[in-house]
């Protein structure tokens, strides 16, 4: 982590995404057979729906190193398993207020929506994602120090 | 005071004497002035240990909430048919009522097995303001007189007016009544200022965020990891904590400021929409980390986001029980 300093110009943020398999996943996937370019910042990690992320992850993600924490997954209405992503939306606004609340830069957690279709709106969100957590610089808050 | 006291143990051991009740959840006088600890009857010539006065500050629905598992825990022992159910009956004020509504809806135990004695509430002292009333000094005596507070000190007596010294959570509650009961006891409590429940909250967030994040590190950094808000919270009652899981092992044992920070985070968050308010992780806290401020968030944007109050009522879920089509959602993130 020592390297991770916002003066050093090669510092690259490390963003963790959680995806849901069903559709952004798949957009990741479209977005990678039509060779749409995105910034390689990203650590996808799929699971089963959004629905499935436990606020944990995305507070323990911070704790260990990640600059951002990305969690995307189906539009609402269009989940799967049918309301997953409803409960993730009203855990998901609970969790980035109270996030914001104790200080931590809002722009750290982000929460999106890309279908199985939106192949280029995946890319566009990543590119996104990565250069506002690039503004922010290296995290700092809830980040654990290994020595 | 006084007549609320001597019903609440009349009622107490008519419940006992018809066997209404195995046992009744109450409180007694603790071992030092000034306080009270919580006591379980079970036999009606006890019924005169009961107290109700304004040092009554834990929340009671733990203790009903252990009682009645603690019970179906050995009763798996038995055959089927041998089970039996143990009835108790709880000495409740209005946040214990949310409680025991919370954990009624989570479907911990059944309204079948539950009796609740209401009593109405204006507030119990905290003991830090108390302490600091005394000048830190001793407590050697304490005496109640109306709406007032005598307490006596190796310095001598000082005079307080109770709602000086009343828990926070008390000063701003909308529920000193009690929600549900099945026996009242006294009259209803004059109502308290709800109005001006979140203006901390509100005061909070216009901080900035170097403000923000600076004052909830500096209250971590007091906390000693004792667990004592969580066991004594009446909505914390999963039996193996978080905390306590080691596959995967969620927060490390040692003294790193972060573990201790994100349990906080956690143990708070779980907390959303189901924070009754009554205080008790903040009483308990031996180190005086002020819980509140950031527990009372959580409350209002289960109010603002959701228009939800925990445990206002049977039929209202808990909002993260619950999912809408037409939730707010301008935090989702769409780029240009």
């Amino acid at each position: 982590m020592a390297d991770n300093n916002k003066e050093d110009q090669n510092w690259e943020p490390k963003i963790v995404a959680f995806v849901c398999n069903w559709c952004t996943y798949a957009g990741a996937d479209l977005a990678g057979i039509s060779r749409i370019q995105y910034p390689p910042n990203v650590r996808l990690i799929r699971l089963p729906c959004s629905g499935r992320v436990n606020p944990f992850y995305v507070v323990k993600a911070l704790q260990e190193g990640a600059d951002g924490v990305l969690v995307s997954g189906c539009h609402p209405g269009e989940c799967h398993y049918l309301t997953g992503n409803l409960s993730a939306r009203r855990k998901f606004s609970m969790l980035k207020n109270f996030l914001t609340y104790v200080g931590v830069e809002p722009d750290r957690t982000l929460f999106t929506w890309v279908s199985a279709s939106e192949g280029e709106k995946f890319a566009h969100v990543i590119k996104g994602v990565t250069d506002k957590v690039k503004a922010l610089g290296p995290a700092k808050k809830l980040v654990k120090k290994f020595d | 005071m006084k007549n609320i006291e001597n019903q609440l143990r009349e009622e107490a051991k008519k419940l006992l004497d018809d066997g209404k009740v195995n046992v009744i959840v109450g409180y007694e006088e603790g071992t030092l002035p000034g306080q009270t600890t919580p006591c379980f009857i079970e036999s009606s010539a006890d019924a005169d240990r009961l107290v109700w006065n304004p040092f009554c500050s834990m929340n009671l629905a733990k203790y009903v909430h252990d009682i009645i598992h603690r019970h179906r825990d050995s009763q798996k022992r038995a055959k089927p048919e041998e089970r039996t159910k143990k009835i108790v009956g709880v000495v409740a004020r209005g946040c214990t009522t949310r409680s025991l509504i919370l954990n009624l809806q989570e479907k911990q135990y059944e309204r079948e097995e539950l009796v609740i004695i209401g009593v109405p509430c204006t507030g119990y002292v905290a003991r830090r303001k108390l302490d600091r009333a005394a000048g830190g000094k001793e407590i050697i005596g304490c005496a109640v007189n109306g709406d007032r507070l005598t307490v006596t000190t190796a310095g001598g007596d000082s005079d307080i007016l109770l709602k000086d010294i009343i828990s926070n959570s008390c000063m701003t509650c909308r529920y000193n009544n009690p929600i549900i009961s099945d026996i009242m006891v006294g009259d209803p409590a004059p109502p308290m200022e709800p109005g001006r429940e979140y203006d901390a909250v509100t005061e909070f967030e216009n901080k900035t965020e170097e403000e923000r994040w600076a004052y909830f590190a500096g209250e971590m950094d007091k906390c000693i990891r004792c667990y004592a808000c969580r066991n004594a919270c009446p909505s914390c009652y999963c039996k193996v904590c978080f905390l306590e899981q080691n596959q995967p092992k969620w927060i490390g044992v040692g003294v790193e400021e972060t573990d201790t920070q994100v349990f906080q985070f956690m143990r708070m968050f779980h907390m959303a929409g189901r924070c009754v308010d009554c205080g008790s992780c903040v009483e308990v806290c031996p180190m005086g980390v002020d819980l509140r401020t950031f527990l009372k968030k959580l409350d209002k944007d289960g109010f603002e986001l959701f228009e939800h109050r925990a445990g206002e009522s049977l039929e209202s879920l808990p909002p993260l029980s619950v999912h809408s089509m037409n939730d707010k959602e301008e935090f989702i993130y769409e780029p240009e």
